[in-house]
């Protein structure tokens, strides 16, 4: 097996990647929070959501986490009165996007926490290497 | 008589202390991950007493085994801080408080071996 520091470090590293990503989706659902059709009738930017899975890593002999997959929302849309607008119905509805600003803001949230908790790990790794180092040094 | 035997506790443990690092830092990584449950070592008393038993080799120059013995220790955590609805049992307090005892020993550690070190090179200097 390989050395458990710097197995550390590639699992803190797939973590890492894992939350960018997530941060990436959220980012693009907050800013298509008001994406919708171009002619009547036409649906909005349909929500995306992220899912991780932890797949065994031979060379490290551990758990490391990655993206199992960008899937969409399948939540209604909600649905506007306004007339003017090119995507409207015949009603004068206009279908708006399933995103939540708040749950987004949520699950940026908690994506921040989780990439520093990663870092976290990744540098106590690196101090406890250089701390091995050091005793050389002398 | 082993003349090395004061250090081999401290690098015993610190290769403990290493292999439990990586767990905290699959837990961590896997913090989001449905279904994921969060794991553990063994505490380093029970994986010391185990391989010392175990610790025999039919020569003296014979390496012994001591990351294998404490890799294959994974447990189950039963005594997790919380559980998420999608399974998940890492809890990120819990495991930051671990990685600080982590970080703890391993400097003692680091520090023993200095002072041991030092030892020995008073004895050696003329």
């Amino acid at each position: 097996m390989s050395d458990p520091l710097a197995a550390t470090l590639q699992i803190s590293g797939s973590g890492l990647r894992a939350q960018s990503e997530r941060l990436r989706v959220v980012s693009e659902n907050l800013a298509n929070a008001r994406s919708t059709g171009e002619t009547s009738g036409d649906d909005p930017y349909r929500r995306k959501t992220i899912t991780f899975e932890s797949e065994f890593n031979r060379a490290t002999q551990a758990n490391l986490v990655s993206v199992k997959g960008v899937g969409a929302d399948k939540a209604p849309f909600t649905v506007e009165y306004d007339p003017g607008h090119p995507a409207a119905d015949e009603n004068g509805y206009v279908k708006m996007p399933n995103v939540n600003t708040l749950l987004e803001l949520a699950d940026m949230r908690e994506t921040n926490r989780s990439y520093e908790a990663n870092l976290k790990v990744m540098t106590q790794a690196r101090e406890m290497v250089m701390r091995h180092i050091d005793l050389l040094r002398n | 008589m082993e003349p090395v035997f004061l250090t081999k506790l401290v690098s015993h443990n610190n290769d403990w202390l290493s292999v439990r690092q990586a767990t905290i830092a699959e837990n961590i990584a896997n913090a989001n991950t449905p279904g994921f449950r969060a794991k553990d070592l063994e505490p380093f008393t029970s994986v010391v007493s185990k391989t010392q038993l175990a610790m025999t080799a039919t020569h003296d120059t014979h390496l012994g085994q001591m990351m294998e013995v404490s890799r294959s220790s994974d447990v189950e955590k039963a005594d997790s801080w919380t559980v998420s609805h999608s399974g998940n049992s890492v809890s990120l307090e819990q495991e930051m408080v671990k990685a600080g005892e982590v970080a703890r020993d391993h400097a003692l550690n680091a520090s023993i071996a200095k002072s041991f070190h030092r030892m020995y090179l008073a004895a050696v200097k003329p």
